[in-house]
């Protein structure tokens, strides 16, 4: 005997809807998530003028492994928020380095106009405390003879 | 009360329907507008301390960098300097490596010179593909 309309208006007591009510709940879920998860480095930046290179390329490391070491024009450094004594950079690198298993990278952001002396100081305390990686901060230069890489 | 009921036309929950469409806005708002600082600079690799090398000056061009920027290009033992601004050094480092594979860049920087000059003579040698550099201190003679 055949049901009219196939019979099956009425059995189907689930609605054809996707449930829209619990999609607000997601998307705070989704930026709650986001919010609590990312990490913004809390140090603060000092106030340096950035040499530029034309030849500058991406740091694709994670933030854990490099330490930023500040130079200022006249030759203070800052590493972490804290004024370091030159002769000290070795005894606050090194243990740093061994941490993370010996491939820290040191970015050294120097002031442009620093004399080169303390450069060279910076990289003898950095030999000292073996950390070899370094990494010469600079902004990328914008030539318009751009596009012979 | 079923009177009262019938007169009140307006629903007195706040709607939910659009609740969605705010949280979406503003997590993409918050995706799009978190920049991360990206590192970029020019990468060396320090010698290990006590670490000398002993190299034959055939093979070494001299880049001694004075504090008023002016490079002084010197190859191995020779004594004559040719002085050019940073910007030559890529054609200069270019050449020279044509004729000698095992060439080593021994960059000297003068203890007054400003950073930024040997960064712009790094640049220079770095974009000529040369990885093997020395950075040394410049002492006077």
């Amino acid at each position: 005997m055949a049901l009219k309309g196939g019979g099956f208006e009425r059995k189907s007591k689930a609605s054809g809807d996707i449930p829209s009510s619990s999609l607000a709940d997601i998307a705070f879920l989704l930026l709650i998530f986001f919010m609590v998860t990312t990490v913004f480095r809390a140090e603060a930046a000092r106030p340096i003028e950035w040499p530029t290179a034309a030849a500058t390329e991406q740091i694709d490391e994670k933030r854990d492994s490099i330490l930023y070491l500040w130079l200022e024009r006249n030759g203070d450094i800052w590493i972490n928020d804290r004024a370091v004594p030159m002769a000290d950079v070795a005894a606050v690198v090194g243990p740093r380095w061994l941490e993370s298993g010996q491939r820290l990278i040191i970015s050294l952001r120097a002031d442009a106009l620093v004399p080169y002396r303390y450069v060279d100081l910076v990289q003898e305390q950095l030999k000292r405390s073996g950390a070899v990686y370094v990494v010469f901060a600079t902004e990328l230069e914008r030539r318009m003879t751009a596009g012979r890489r | 009360m079923a009177i009262m009921n019938k007169k009140s036309k307006i629903s007195d929950e706040i709607p939910t329907s659009s609740m969605a469409d705010i949280a979406f806005l503003l997590l993409i708002f918050f995706l799009v507008t978190t920049v991360f600082p990206k590192d970029s600079g020019l990468r060396v690799v320090l010698p290990e301390e006590s670490e000398e090398v002993a190299v034959s000056q055939r093979n070494v061009l001299h880049l001694q960098i004075q504090p008023n920027g002016v490079v002084e290009v010197r190859y191995g033992e020779s004594e004559d300097l040719q002085q050019v601004p940073a910007s030559q050094v890529e054609s200069i480092w270019r050449t020279n490596v044509a004729e000698n594979p095992n060439l080593i860049a021994a960059v000297k920087t003068h203890p007054d010179a400003p950073h930024s000059a040997m960064i712009s003579v790094l640049d220079a040698l770095q974009l000529a593909g040369a990885e093997r550099i020395s950075l040394q201190l410049l002492e006077e003679i």
